[in-house]
């Protein structure tokens, strides 16, 4: 059984189809890649899976419950969590305050939750800087924050936004050795989309791609990178045709 | 779990010393006060400090900690103070009895509007807020059941009252108007501490941030606000027995929404001292510079340099006085 289903997706934006008849399956455990080119609608359908957008058509399924039209509070309560490009809570708030409203998503006393919160700072390298305020911290930090923030309201499929943008490559390596790390403590399912592609090839199992709104294609990473279609949509016709002479 | 509530409530231990040590000079000062001073203005000035902590305490939870730009604080004490005056002028009601159901009538309004103007945001909020009190102004002051434009008076019994709260001296009411905002202050020391406390922070930053937390951002304010409409209603309560008298103009009035938020903004919004610390200045101010340069004859003067106040403070820190302690402190 699937853990996340997207059925027959569309959602048009004033008469432009962002997606359109998207579907794909996400089974328990897997780290799936989401990838395609500037405005290909990546960013669509990541906010409707989470409820940011209603879709005009099509069905979401989580766990076998029909989750469409559900608002962010309700698809992250049923268990999906998500990261931000950039994760901005408050500056009065310190890391381990950050986290912690993360752990009262469903826990309601406050020492379960710091001790919750903790756990996870551990988990993510943080301790140190649990009581630092999040403006004092550097980018790659402040993504880690972002994560722990996330991870703190116990989901079961985690959604990560450019989780390496604005990252230098030794950070960013740094990252994807994180998200494995959690991706096997947690027991996680992973979900992201990524423009960096050192982060997206070595660690997905399966990628999709999109490009102008559709699904053009889906399989295991080097599939993916000798796919014609995905070239072209990456880097355009003539690289393509150059290539074959 | 009570238990472990009424912890958090009484424990100021995560605090720094010096915080505590004010705290505690705050409540000798105010404990010593009726006996140190000679005068019936000085302790009405001090009466009305203590009922602006209690409204500032209150504001500051959907002001401060959840940033939202309520500008409705006086309904919701005119909503009460009206309930209680009315109970006890048409059917000789006890105060006891009827500041319940005073409070509760405020937080059914609080509730009742803030599940549809929540769904507006930033400044269409405040300007609804702004329009919703304008309305119940006009309604009250053409209402004739509630007294209309004239207000209500509250019949005086012929001793001292408990149950009526009517004292011969304003000892009784400094004392009981100091047992509300320690409630207050109390209740705010566990609120900054409870799992409410942090998703309405976290709503203040980023609304997307937050629901994505899990936090219903709607219901959070909603329950915010009503938190707000409860302190206002125990002030009103209180406005109405101290004063014997209300009318639309002193509890349903514009301006008191404003004071109240301008006190709290300046003191530092959105932190636990800062709205006691906002009205130990304005409310001293207000009275005894208005009183003064009146004697003389230069009437206006003193909301100018009110005025001027508020554009100094939130130019230089928009996080009032507390801000400016708080940023020496990080400094030191």
């Amino acid at each position: 059984m699937a853990l996340l289903e997207v059925i027959d997706l569309t959602k048009d934006f004033g008469g432009v189809a962002a997606n359109s008849h998207i579907s794909l399956e996400i089974g328990k455990g897997k780290i799936i890649g989401l990838i395609g080119p500037n405005g290909a609608g990546k960013t669509t359908l990541f906010n409707c899976i989470v409820g940011y957008h209603r879709p005009d058509q099509g069905t979401i399924r989580f766990k076998d419950k029909n989750i469409t039209g559900f608002k962010p509070f309700q698809t992250n309560r049923e268990g999906i969590g998500r990261t931000f490009q950039i994760m901005s809570i408050s500056g009065d708030l310190t890391v381990l305050e950050n986290v912690m409203i993360g752990s009262f998503c469903k826990e309601s006393d406050r020492q379960i939750a710091k001790k919750e919160a903790f756990e996870i700072l551990n988990l993510l390298e943080l301790e140190e800087d649990s009581e630092a305020y999040l403006t004092e911290l550097p980018v790659a930090t402040q993504k880690r924050v972002g994560l722990a923030m996330a991870l703190a309201t116990k989901p079961e499929l985690l959604m990560l936004d450019e989780v390496a943008s604005g990252l230098n490559p030794k950070e960013t390596e740094e990252m994807v050795a994180l998200l494995k790390k959690i991706h096997k403590a947690k027991d996680l399912t992973l979900f992201l989309t990524e423009h960096v592609m050192e982060v997206v090839m070595p660690i997905s199992q399966r990628i999709v791609v999109l490009d102008g709104g559709q699904k053009i294609a889906e399989g295991i990473p080097q599939d993916i990178a000798n796919n014609e279609r995905v070239i072209k949509a990456y880097l355009g016709d003539k690289y393509v045709k150059g290539r074959k002479n | 779990m009570p238990i472990k509530t009424l912890k958090d409530a009484l424990s100021f231990r995560d605090l720094p010393v010096w915080e505590r040590i004010g705290f505690i000079l705050f409540i000798i000062f105010c404990l010593i006060f009726p006996w140190i001073t000679k005068g019936g203005f000085a302790q009405a000035v001090m009466i009305q400090f203590l009922i602006f902590c209690l409204y500032g305490l209150g504001w500051n939870l959907i002001g401060g900690y959840g940033g939202q730009v309520a500008l409705g604080q006086a309904k919701n004490v005119g909503m009460s103070a009206y309930t209680v005056a009315l109970l006890m002028v048409r059917w000789d009601i006890p105060f006891w009895v009827s500041t319940p159901m005073g409070v509760i009538v405020a937080t059914v309004e609080s509730f009742i509007l803030g599940s549809f103007l929540f769904r507006l945001r930033g400044h269409y909020f405040a300007i609804a807020t702004i329009a919703v009190s304008l309305v119940w102004q006009q309604l009250f002051i053409n209402w004739n059941f509630v007294g209309g434009a004239r207000g209500i008076e509250l019949p005086l019994k012929e001793t001292p009252n408990f149950l009526y709260m009517q004292f011969s001296s304003p000892i009784y009411y400094h004392y009981f108007a100091f047992l509300l905002v320690m409630g207050a202050i109390f209740y705010m020391n566990w609120f900054r501490k409870s799992r409410l406390g942090y998703q309405l922070r976290a709503i203040t930053s980023s609304e997307d941030v937050s629901e994505s937390l899990g936090i219903n951002a709607h219901w959070v304010k909603v329950k915010a606000y009503c938190i707000t409409g409860v302190f206002a209603g125990m002030g009103g309560a209180f406005y109405t027995v101290y004063y014997s008298y209300i009318d639309p103009f002193s509890v349903m009035h514009l301006e008191l929404s404003i004071m109240i938020a301008l006190m709290t903004m300046i003191g530092g919004a959105g932190s636990m001292w800062g709205p006691i610390i906002g009205a130990m200045i304005l409310i001293p101010l207000d009275r005894y510079l208005g009183a003064w340069l009146g004697g003389r004859g230069i009437i206006g003067v003193d909301f100018m340099i009110y005025a001027m106040m508020v554009m100094i403070i939130s130019a230089y820190e928009p996080k009032g006085i507390w801000g400016i302690i708080e940023k020496a402190r990080r400094k030191s």
